[in-house]
This record gives C-alpha cells, structure tokens and sequence, in this order.
C-alpha cells in the first residue's frame, strides 16, 4: 500500500510499536513557542494520563528556525508536577517532517496515520504557536474520549469579541444551521478524536485540496458532526496565540475556509437537509472568567475596502446574489458614505453567504472568482458587527451572535428552495421571510 | 402597318409564353419548396419548444457562464437556442432548395458558396464564443485579481483585458473566413504597438520615479501587528 509517511515516520512508528494516546503538534518556523507546547502536552500526559502509552508527535513543514531541535529538547521538571502516580510507560517524543501540500491538513494527516498505526484509541491535535495552553487542555482533549465515549472534542474559548471573526460571521452560523449542532468553535484548531474518527478521516480523499491548508479543521468538525460521531466540547479557557503566519492572508484563508464549507455542503447535502433545528453539545470543563487581550480592529479600512468592493465588483457579486440582495447591497454601501449610519443587516449578511453558497455550486468554473470577491462583502460585515457592538460586553456580544445564528437558521428553507432551484433563483423571485 | 404590330405583339406573347412556360413552373416549385421548409421549420421550432425542456443544455449553458455571454439577464434558455437555430438552418435549407429549382449557373454558384460557407462560418462563430467566453472569464479573474491587490482602477483593467481578448478571437474569426483578414490584423498590429508605447510613455514620464523607488526600497512584509490581525479573523 502507498504510505503517505516520510521513512522517518515510518521508522519511528515501527520501533514504537504501540500507544493509547497520541498528540499531534503541526508546526512550521514556530521555534519560540513549540518547546512549552509540548511542555504542556508532556505534562498534560503525565500528570491525567499515567497509565497509558502515549506519544508526542510534532509534523513539520520544513521549519529553518530549530522547531524541530526545540520540540526534543524541551523538557520538563518532573517533580515540580506532584504527580501522585508514577507512570507506568515512558512518554515518547517525535518530530518528523510531512509529505504533500504545505499546510496544516497536510501535517494532521502524518500525525493521524501514524496515530492509526500506533493503535491508538484517541488523538489530540494542538497548535503549534499557543502561549495560553496548559496540562489541563491535554486532559479536557483526551477524557471525554477516554472516559465518556465522545468520539470528537472540540474546543470551547473564551475570545475578544472581534477575535475569530470567521467564525462568529461565517463559519458557527453556518456550521449550526445546516448540521444542527451548536459547536461554538468549529475552526478552533485545537481537537480531540478517537480511533474511529482517525479511520474516517483517513478514508476521505481530500487531502490534495484547500483541506489540506486552512480548511481543515472546519473539515474534520463537519465530517464529525455530518457523519454522526458523538461531539462534545472542552472549556480550555483563552486561547493566546503567538501572531505569525508567513504564507497566508485573509483573501486566501478566506477563500480556503469558506470553499471549504461550500465544498462539504454539496458533500453532505442529503444529511443537513433533512436537519431543521440546531441542538446544544456538551460542554465539558469548568467555566470561569478570563482576561482576554485587547485586539485593535481598522474598521474605517475595512468599510473603506466594502464600498470598494461595491463601486468595482458588482459583476461579480451579480453572478452569485439574487437582484434584490444585490440592490440592497448597493443601497447599504451608498448609505455608508454617511459616518456611522453604517449597518449590515444579519438577514442581509446570512443571504449573501447563502447565495454565494449555491452559487458556488452552481458555477464550478467560477469559484474561484466568487470566493475571490467575498473579502470585501465579509469586511462590511465585521465592519458593521463592530460598529453595533462597540458599547457591548462580551456577554451582549455573544447574544449578538446568537441572534446572528437564529436568522441563519430561519432561511434554512430559503437556502434549500435556492438549491434545489440549481440557480434559477434569479427568475422566481424567492420570498425572503422578515427576520 | 398593322400586320407588322400584330407579328410585335404576337413575338412578345410568344415570349412571354415561353418564359412564363420556362420559369413559372420553377418559380411555383421554388415557391412551394420556400413554403414547405417554412411549414416543417416552424412546425420544428414548435415541437422543440414543447418536448424539449434544455434543462441539462441550460444547467450546463450556466454553469460554464456561455449563457451570461448571451443574455447577462439570465433569461436566455437552451431551448429557445436550439429552437431558433433549427428554425433558420431548415428555413434556409430551404431557401436553398428552392432556389435550385431554377437550375441556372447563378444559382448553383451561389448555393455552392453557401455551402461550402457554412462549415467555415460555423468554426468562425464557435471562435468567437469561444472568444467571447475567454474576455468575460480572464476579465472577472482581472478584475478579482487587480482588486485583492489593491491596484486602481480594476475595472476599467478588466474592461482592457476583455476588449483585447475578444479582439484576438475576432482576429482569428476574420482570419479563418478570409474576410478582410488586412484590416483586421492591421488593427491589431496598431492597437497592441499603441498599448505597448502607451504603457511605456505611462511607465516612463509618468512613474518612473516610483518604479526606481520600488526598485530601490521595495515593499517589506507587513509588519507583527499587521500579521497578528490576521490571526483574529479565524
């Protein structure tokens, strides 16, 4: 059979043989910050998880800044631990490169292939560049697939309310109203799955597309939630990151999370459209309070780069929005001209992501195009949610979000009459419900 | 006197019994053949209309974008395509028909250009589709393009790109129905050299002061703010 494995994955696998747990670590030049990730993951695996086997693999994209040396020399002082339990295996540390595209699917594919030959019964992935991890995260990833039989956890953050702006607009509105299930942070990056999980995604032939850069982690919580596994979610606190990312910007991350979505949509087609209303998913952890930092957000430069998009892309937008979403659009961007009066409605917003959703569908050749021309739609968005919410709590924005998620969920049937419709919806003059 | 009008009269009624006996019938045939081609290509528009609903000719017309090219409103089906062309493919099926009637060296001449015509005109209208097609395409990617990297003016960049591809698939049309294949590639000759030119006078009066800065200093990596804001969108 082809191994997708570089020789010394292979090679390692053998002489291991065997583990129960295994946690993942993609990373590329992310020397500053992997030693005390794996610091926590060591520690996370020594202190919860003594019983078991377990190893740390980190899958490298060709690091030149010495991740790789600092993921094997970093080390932790036992005893400061006060572990009561000695463990009963050795903790096993890895550092192989991946083969395939560049990117972080790319590395999560070495690390859950090498997770399945291990045998091992659950699998936690954590980003590479995290300041804010600690043991307990290890432990929050791990149990409820050890222990409750969940067969993928996602994470559940306490964020700034402008961080994960994808998510809050696009990505957890989306992802609730067609799979009916309320996973707050579908693109968290941070992921715990069982063996189960690890045979499913491995069996998908996607790991030459956009899945194997940005969008896989929306693709591994889709293809979990779409193929019935049991989810639930861990409360890990702040998620503090360090703030690099040399290959991308938004255009491309952008395009890769949301063509994600928009691929899987068509993919799991018969399962979210027999799905009408969303459901809570566990949370597990104990919640509590935490500073978060301040994020600064140019929102003058994100309605300036709207109205640009306005005054220039209309014969694009034009290909995927219906006439009268379209009108609107142009009416909000002129109105916009006047300071402060500025407002993207959730209707507005949640039609556009559908339109441009079956749009996507049903212009293959265009894609490209289309996903292209959605920064400056997604920016108006963030610009408008920033405007709303400037006096707001983030308790206040949370239930901005929610309602957000609610109008979403209300133009279910509207989504579905488009689909079905292949893009006629041009000519038949869909009824739009008031929500 | 009078013998001689009436031998006049008599030629001309003779003659004109020998046309009307020579080419009446002809023309009736002509006309009834005319007459038939209509009946079945109206008949053949209809019947395409009613069992022929296009609806994988107009999925398949949409999602390649031809059918925006024809009708940007999108009102334009496959069906009604497919209908009109064999309405006046058989109409002037049978104009032709009819016309051979006649027999003359004319008519076998002009029927003869006509049809050794229709392979070339057929090629020359898929080129400029084609064409047509490609502009709309490269176009939008321009414009999507020249607007993610901020440059000015993206559409009328767009509107440039489109013009010069249609113009080349134009070109290429000309050129393969010998139809005043000169004039065109002269155009193109002049309007390409025009474009070069222009964008060198452009470069060099008009930003050659900014060329030389970006050659000297060129644009750095955005900076860790610029690259932290990134992060937060996710």
């Amino acid at each position: 059979m082809f191994s997708t494995l570089s020789v010394e994955a292979e090679r390692a696998t053998t002489d291991i043989k065997s583990a129960d747990i295994v946690i993942g670590i993609p990373s590329f030049n992310n020397a500053k910050t992997i030693g005390h990730v794996v610091k926590a993951c060591y520690a996370g695996l020594f202190k919860y998880f003594p019983q078991m086997s377990s190893v740390v693999i980190n899958s490298d994209g060709g690091s030149t800044d010495g991740t790789r040396e600092a993921v094997l020399t970093a080390s932790v002082d036992e005893k400061s631990l006060m572990v009561l339990s000695t463990p009963l295996f050795p903790i096993h540390r890895l550092s192989v490169p991946y083969h395939g595209i560049p990117g972080k699917g790319s590395a999560f594919r070495t690390i859950f292939e090498m997770a399945r030959r291990l045998g091992a019964r659950a699998c936690a992935v954590v980003d590479a560049d995290l300041r804010s991890i600690t043991p307990e995260w290890i432990d929050l990833l791990l149990r409820p697939i050890l222990l409750a039989n969940y067969e993928f956890v996602a994470p559940y953050y306490h964020r700034h309310k402008y961080d994960g702006t994808i998510t809050n607009s696009i990505v957890y509105p989306l992802t609730r109203m067609l799979y009916g299930s309320q996973v707050r942070q579908p693109i968290g990056g941070d992921f715990g799955v069982s063996a189960r999980v690890i045979d499913c995604y491995l069996r998908k032939d996607v790991w030459e597309t956009d899945v194997a850069r940005f969008g896989i982690d929306i693709w591994m919580t889709t293809v979990a939630i779409a193929e019935g596994f049991r989810t639930c979610q861990s409360f890990l606190g702040a998620k503090l990151h360090d703030a690099k990312d040399p290959a991308s910007d938004l255009r491309a991350m952008l395009q890769q999370v949301v063509g994600s979505i928009f691929e899987l949509m068509d993919t799991y087609e018969p399962t979210w459209s027999r799905r009408s209303e969303s459901v809570t998913v566990p949370v597990f952890g104990f919640c509590f309070d935490v500073g978060l930092e301040p994020i600064a957000v140019d929102v003058d430069g994100m309605l300036r780069e709207f109205q640009r998009g306005a005054r220039e892309l209309g014969e694009v937008w034009s290909l995927a929005l219906t006439p009268t979403t379209f009108q609107e659009i142009k009416k909000v961007a002129g109105a916009s001209e006047i300071a402060g009066e500025f407002h993207l409605s959730d209707s507005l917003w949640a039609r556009i992501v559908l339109e441009f959703s079956v749009a996507y569908k049903a212009h293959p050749l265009l894609r490209g195009q289309l996903l292209g021309s959605l920064t400056p739609l997604y920016l108006g968005r963030v610009a408008s949610f920033v405007y709303e919410t400037r006096m707001m709590t983030s308790r206040e924005v949370e239930d901005r979000i929610e309602s957000l998620c609610v109008t979403f969920e209300s133009l279910k049937p509207y989504l579905a009459q488009l689909w079905r419709g292949r893009g006629e919806s041009k000519d038949t003059h869909l009824e739009v419900k008031n929500v | 006197m009078s013998e001689t009008i009436t031998a006049i009269l008599e030629g001309v009624l003779d003659r004109l019994q020998f046309q009307a006996t020579t080419y009446l019938p002809s023309l009736i045939a002509a006309f009834i053949v005319i007459a038939l081609a209509l009946g079945i290509s109206v008949a053949t528009r209809r019947i395409l209309y009613r069992i022929f609903k296009g609806a994988t000719i107009d999925r398949l017309m949409r999602r390649s974008g031809v059918a925006h090219i024809l009708d940007p409103s999108g009102r334009l089906r496959a069906t009604t395509i497919v209908a009109e062309i064999a309405y006046w493919s058989i109409l002037a099926l049978g104009i032709l028909a009819g016309l051979s009637v006649f027999g003359t060296d004319l008519t076998a001449q002009l029927i003869q250009t006509f049809v050794l015509l229709i392979p070339r005109l057929v090629i020359a209208a898929v080129i400029v589709l084609a064409g047509a097609w490609l502009s709309h395409y490269l176009a939008r990617c321009t414009l999507v393009w020249a607007f993610g990297e901020q440059l000015p003016h993206p559409r009328r960049l767009a509107a440039a790109v489109r013009v010069m591809v249609f113009f080349v698939a134009t070109v290429v049309a000309s050129d393969h129905l010998d139809f005043a294949r000169n004039v065109f590639l002269t155009a193109f000759v002049i309007l390409l050299g025009g474009l070069v030119l222009a964008v060198s006078l452009a470069l060099g009066i008009g930003a050659s002061s900014r060329v030389r800065g970006y050659l000297k200093d060129p644009p750095k990596r955005p900076t860790t703010q610029e690259e932290r804001s990134l992060w937060t969108h996710l």
